[in-house]
């Protein structure tokens, strides 16, 4: 049970904070809106004039920025949060949990992806009124899917956290990164290499999914297999290279430091 | 760091809370490798409240970082009853406060906060709310039960973040300069608390601090470091009879003429007069008594207000011990 504790507790506290600050919230979630509208509105303009900026047609655009949306909140909310954490001093103390800050860095990421899916539902809502492209949506498949496809941006997420309690400062590699990801969400997925990488294999697979009426069962099994390797490989190699630095941070009493 | 379970509880019936031995920690900087510890070595046994005491930067922070296990020391052995600091079930037998109120979450409440403590150490979550109640009312936060710690005084945040280690239960506590920044009465209040919470509750803590009346005032037993070496650790009433003397203070009435003091200086060589106090310290040889010390003065027409013992204090053992002069 100690372990259920330990999760409550941090789902809790994230939650508790998301509603102290409403506005934050809703500005993020306003912003991400606004930014689809923009592109949106330029896809439309660019089909007029009959160039289709998005091979998929409209509903690739929606699961392409739906995709890139999910990752950059599962990966902004790890680590900024550790950053937050080492920041106000409250790391040194989830260092001191009996069940290991790997486990309470775990409880975090099962926080985030359960409250990303809410803000992504709300947001896939009012994308779907925008465009009046009404997507399938059969949670069964959608939401495993969704968890292998941002798997490896919580395992990059690991990463950039190991390389901040080192180097604190390296807010320009997660500007960076913000825009890598459109990359790789645009990235084709028709090679072995393209679909190793991170995002690109699974936002194929979710507009199979939302887009053709594919289910997981559907799906191409070598597909599947190729994404659930990809998600551990890039998330067991986060962890691998936060431990890495985690050990260094150790040695040089860098985990309270800012 | 080497583990031998059990170590800590030695066959004589006391339990060992903390034992570091040749604690050796080397921090790399720019300029060079910066020794932090050099070597440093002692026991706390269980239900003890045991002193850190040293200036700043005499490595008392780095000292329970490794007993913590947030540090890793470059060489040495430190247990934490029985476990060794980098194993995470320690966090079952420990808890710390750090840097103060740097360790509570500013966006949470203080009810909040301490059921977070409580839940991150697996305590069920109606237990949490009864610890949570228990501590409110013990701390006096019973006003600021539902503020944001960001909005709570210095001295509520330093309670709030003392009680969010209570909160967990732990039979061990380090504190680390728990006392900093607070006002004296905040500061004497929190003192009282920890004191309690070895008589009334049988933990054992160990408190780091440069505050001397914190450390006298908590303390029976101090370890006091100096650039990263154990320089004394003894009982605190040891400590001050170390350095006890024979001196006197006198409170004079009408302060202390030349002429008088000249004469006095042939007769008390040791005298040394506090002027802006208006009273003089003698320190007596073996063979004098106050006896003498009174025949003096009014051979001298000095009048007296009062006379008393001159009892050194921690910090003048303290400085006395850091200086080297035993």
């Amino acid at each position: 049970m100690t372990y259920l504790w330990t999760f409550r507790a941090v789902l809790v506290r994230f939650l508790i904070e998301l509603k102290r600050y409403p506005l934050n919230t809703l500005s993020s979630l306003a912003t991400l809106y606004i930014v689809f509208l923009i592109l949106f509105t330029g896809a439309r303009y660019a089909q007029g004039l009959g160039v289709n900026l998005f091979g998929e047609g409209l509903e690739g655009l929606v699961v392409g920025y739906l995709v890139w949306t999910f990752a950059i909140i599962a990966y902004s909310d790890l680590s900024w949060e550790l950053m937050r954490e080492a920041q106000q001093g409250t790391l040194e103390q989830l260092y001191m949990c009996p069940l290991g800050f790997r486990f309470v860095s775990a409880s975090w990421i099962v926080a985030s992806f359960l409250v990303s899916l809410a803000w992504v539902a709300a947001l896939l809502g009012l994308m779907m009124v925008t465009t009046g492209q009404l997507l399938l949506l059969p949670l069964g498949s959608l939401v495993p899917l969704l968890l292998l496809t941002v798997a490896p941006v919580y395992g990059i997420g690991f990463m950039m956290a190991g390389l901040a309690l080192v180097y604190k400062r390296i807010q320009a590699f997660f500007q960076i990164l913000q825009f890598v990801f459109v990359a790789l969400v645009a990235f084709p997925a028709d090679t072995l290499w393209g679909k190793a990488l991170p995002l690109s294999l699974g936002t194929r697979l979710l507009g199979r999914v939302m887009v053709d009426g594919d289910t997981l069962a559907t799906l191409p099994r070598t597909d599947v297999l190729v994404l659930v390797a990809t998600a551990v490989f890039y998330l067991v190699l986060g962890i691998g290279v936060f431990r890495l630095f985690e050990g260094v941070a150790k040695d040089r009493g860098l985990l309270a430091h800012y | 760091m080497n583990l031998r379970e059990g170590e800590g509880t030695p066959t004589t019936g006391t339990v060992t809370a903390l034992i570091v031995e040749e604690l050796v920690k080397d921090y790399r900087t720019r300029k060079g490798p910066v020794r932090a510890l050099a070597g440093v070595s002692f026991r706390v046994e269980e239900g003890e409240i045991v002193g850190l005491l040293g200036a700043n930067g005499a490595g008392k922070t780095t000292a329970i970082k490794i007993l913590c296990g947030l540090l890793r020391p470059t060489s040495g052995r430190a247990t934490v009853l029985g476990l060794s600091p980098s194993r995470p079930e320690v966090a079952r037998r420990v808890a710390a406060l750090l840097e103060g109120s740097r360790n509570v979450y500013w966006r949470l409440s203080v009810e909040e906060n301490l059921r977070f403590f409580a839940g991150l150490q697996g305590v069920p979550p109606r237990e949490a709310r009864r610890r949570s109640a228990d501590l409110v009312a013990r701390f006096g936060l019973g006003d600021k039960r539902r503020t944001t710690a960001n909005l709570l005084s210095q001295g509520m945040k330093q309670k709030l973040a003392l009680a969010c280690a209570l909160v967990k239960g732990t039979p061990l506590l380090l504190l680390d300069e728990p006392t900093l920044g607070l006002d004296v009465e905040t500061s004497h209040e929190l003192r009282g608390m920890i004191r309690e919470l070895a008589v009334s509750e049988g933990k054992t803590v160990l408190l780091s601090s440069h505050d001397m009346g914190v450390v006298e005032d908590t303390c029976r037993r101090v370890v006091i470091l100096s650039r990263g070496r154990v320089v004394a650790d003894d009982l605190v009433p040891n400590l001050l009879a170390l350095f006890q003397t024979r001196a006197y203070r006198v409170s004079l009435r009408d302060g202390l003429p030349a002429e008088a003091r000249a004469r006095l200086a042939t007769r008390l060589p040791t005298l040394r007069l506090l002027e802006a106090e208006r009273a003089l310290e003698v320190e007596l040889s073996p063979d004098q008594d106050v006896y003498a010390l009174m025949d003096a003065l009014r051979e001298a027409g000095v009048a007296v207000e009062g006379v008393s013992r001159a009892e050194p204090d921690l910090e003048d053992v303290f400085l006395r011990i850091v200086r080297g002069e035993r």
